[in-house]
């Protein structure tokens, strides 16, 4: 038996595509009634009953979604089973009673291979393959657990960056969160999505938290990755790597981003969206 | 005074110290691991992962706050002075725990079997460690330990044994409430973590280590470490920003990326 679960609809989908290309019986938990595995357990995903509920059905594979909640959901599920794990893999292989996987270690310096017993609890994020929709006895299940939530601030969760073509991401060498609107004038004008790094997201504020591109963020994979005024730490760096051509902006041109860029514009930042405009627009 | 006691049950309360327990690692600098030939050069300096260092700072406050106590785990490498470093913050005393290559579950396992001969009021850690960044420790010793847990904590605030804290869960941000005792893993933005004195760095030689030795069994074994690397063009566009914003664009539009 594998279980598959995510509170995020479209992750759901991704996590229950993995399962799907291993041929077992599948189990599901989400939010919603989707159609991608032989049961499916709707639930509003209180953390204590999507432990109990995954850790009942003793599969032989969990996978999880990556966001924060479902990936404490998943080390719980692990400690309850005394299984493997390993979150946000980016590659799995079945060899016999064992499963190889892939993930991004060192904060974005390394790419590890490990090989987990079974059972096994991972997770993975949102990808490009569809599962294919099959018969699902849906069952209702919900119940509180001893942690209340007391109040819910949506994000703003406007753009989609995983699925923009371009963006443009700023960082503490923007300046200010003034100047912030020269890079927003910049992305209207390329029709790109409005990024930043972790400091000047969770940090400063200059741009909601939901914006943040990076290992504790969005990963990203636009086919143009514009970096404003970013050194390019490691964190930054393991949730852009993945873009078509990258294109960085630096005062500074020993940034550890000159090493991860196509091009480095060694310029200000603000004279760089300013004159991008003009060209672009004139 | 004695009537308004009677009255208001609450006001008896008597606050007592609380203890924390916090978790931290000691970790390679990622900063400064680089690429030679190939492979990782992984001998570089060590340091307390990122966000342990504010989840010690957040354990110093509250025992400030309370008169309790902080004892710091830690689990692996056990460097001395990075340890000092951690006893410098403020915390009391530290257990380091020493052990071969082991996985998440196994530290987790090691540091429940403390937690639950100290029987602290609270655990906490870091939302996440530079290294693994499997943000799994503090669910696992929770999960042992058969207690609540709050991840991702920007801010918390306690109230007696009530502890009620501010998740950022992007793009939501959830306030939650829960009792102790209870295991929280803090965010980098919950405070910052302060840096201590030459005195305090003085002090903190004379404050215990307890050491120990964990055997353990992995379940997850760590086959090979590769660079992680995209091949990148590299070409560097200088002068005014006029005629390099030019070039880019030409550039861009040659390459079909705008």
């Amino acid at each position: 038996m594998i279980v598959v679960f995510s509170e995020d609809g479209e992750n759901f989908k991704s996590a229950a595509a993995l399962a799907q290309s291993l041929g077992e019986e599948i189990a599901g938990v989400a939010k919603q009634e989707l159609k991608f595995t032989n049961k499916l357990y709707v639930t509003d995903f209180d953390e204590d009953v999507v432990v109990d509920i995954v850790s009942k059905e003793s599969p032989t594979l969990v996978i999880g979604g990556d966001t924060k909640r479902d990936k404490t959901v998943a080390a719980r599920v692990a400690a309850r089973l005394r299984a493997a794990y390993a979150p946000s893999v980016v590659d799995l292989k079945s060899q016999g009673d064992r499963f190889v996987v892939k993930r991004i270690g060192y904060s974005g310096v390394a790419l590890a291979t490990l090989t987990l017993s079974k059972p096994a609890v991972i997770t993975v994020g949102k990808g490009d393959s569809s599962p294919k929709e099959m018969q699902t006895q849906v069952i209702r299940q919900e119940g509180k657990g001893r942690v209340r939530v007391v109040e819910r601030r949506e994000g703003k969760g406007t753009v989609d960056l995983g699925s923009a073509k371009i963006i443009v991401s700023v960082g503490r060498g923007m300046g200010s969160k003034e100047n912030v609107k020269y890079a927003q004038e910049l992305a209207d004008a390329i029709g790109a999505a409005l990024a930043g790094s972790r400091p000047v997201t969770a940090e400063m504020g200059w741009l909601p938290e939901d914006r943040q591109v990076g290992l504790s963020g969005t990963k990203v994979k636009p086919k143009l990755y514009l970096a404003l005024g970013i050194s390019g730490q490691p964190q930054h760096l393991a949730g852009m790597k993945d873009s078509g051509l990258v294109v960085a902006v630096n005062k500074d041109k020993n940034a550890p981003i000159a090493e991860n860029c196509d091009y480095l514009v060694v310029a200000d930042t603000v004279e760089f969206c300013q004159e991008m405009v003009k060209r672009l627009k004139g | 005074m004695l009537a308004d006691l009677l009255i208001h049950p609450r006001l008896v309360r008597v606050e007592v110290g609380l203890n924390v327990v916090v978790g931290f690692k000691v970790v390679p600098d990622e900063t400064l691991i680089k690429v030679s030939s190939g492979k990782l050069d992984m001998n570089v300096a060590v340091k307390i992962s990122t966000y342990d260092k504010n989840a010690i700072e957040e354990a110093v406050r509250i025992k400030e706050s309370t008169g309790g106590k902080a004892i710091g785990v830690t689990v692996g490498n056990t460097d001395r002075k990075t340890i000092r470093e951690a006893l410098s913050m403020g915390v009391d005393e530290v257990v380091a725990i020493s052990t071969q290559y082991t996985d998440v579950l196994g530290t987790a396992t090691a540091i429940a079997e403390e937690v639950r001969s100290m029987n602290p009021d609270l655990v906490l850690f870091g939302e996440t460690t530079t290294d693994g960044s499997t943000s799994g420790l503090g669910p696992m010793v929770a999960e042992f330990w058969g207690v609540p847990v709050i991840t991702f904590a920007k801010s918390i605030k306690l109230d007696g044994k009530v502890i009620r804290a501010e998740r950022s869960l992007t793009p939501v941000v959830e306030i939650v409430e829960t009792e102790l005792p209870t295991v929280v893993t803090v965010t980098g933005e919950i405070n910052s973590p302060r840096i201590p004195t030459l005195r305090q760095i003085m002090e903190s030689s004379k404050k215990p280590v307890r050491t120990k030795e964990f055997k353990s069994s992995p379940m997850a074994s760590l086959d090979s470490v590769e660079p992680y690397l995209v091949q990148r063009k590299r070409i560097v566009l200088e002068g005014k920003t006029e005629e390099v914003v030019q070039k880019l664009i030409e550039a861009l539009r040659k390459e079909g990326a705008l």
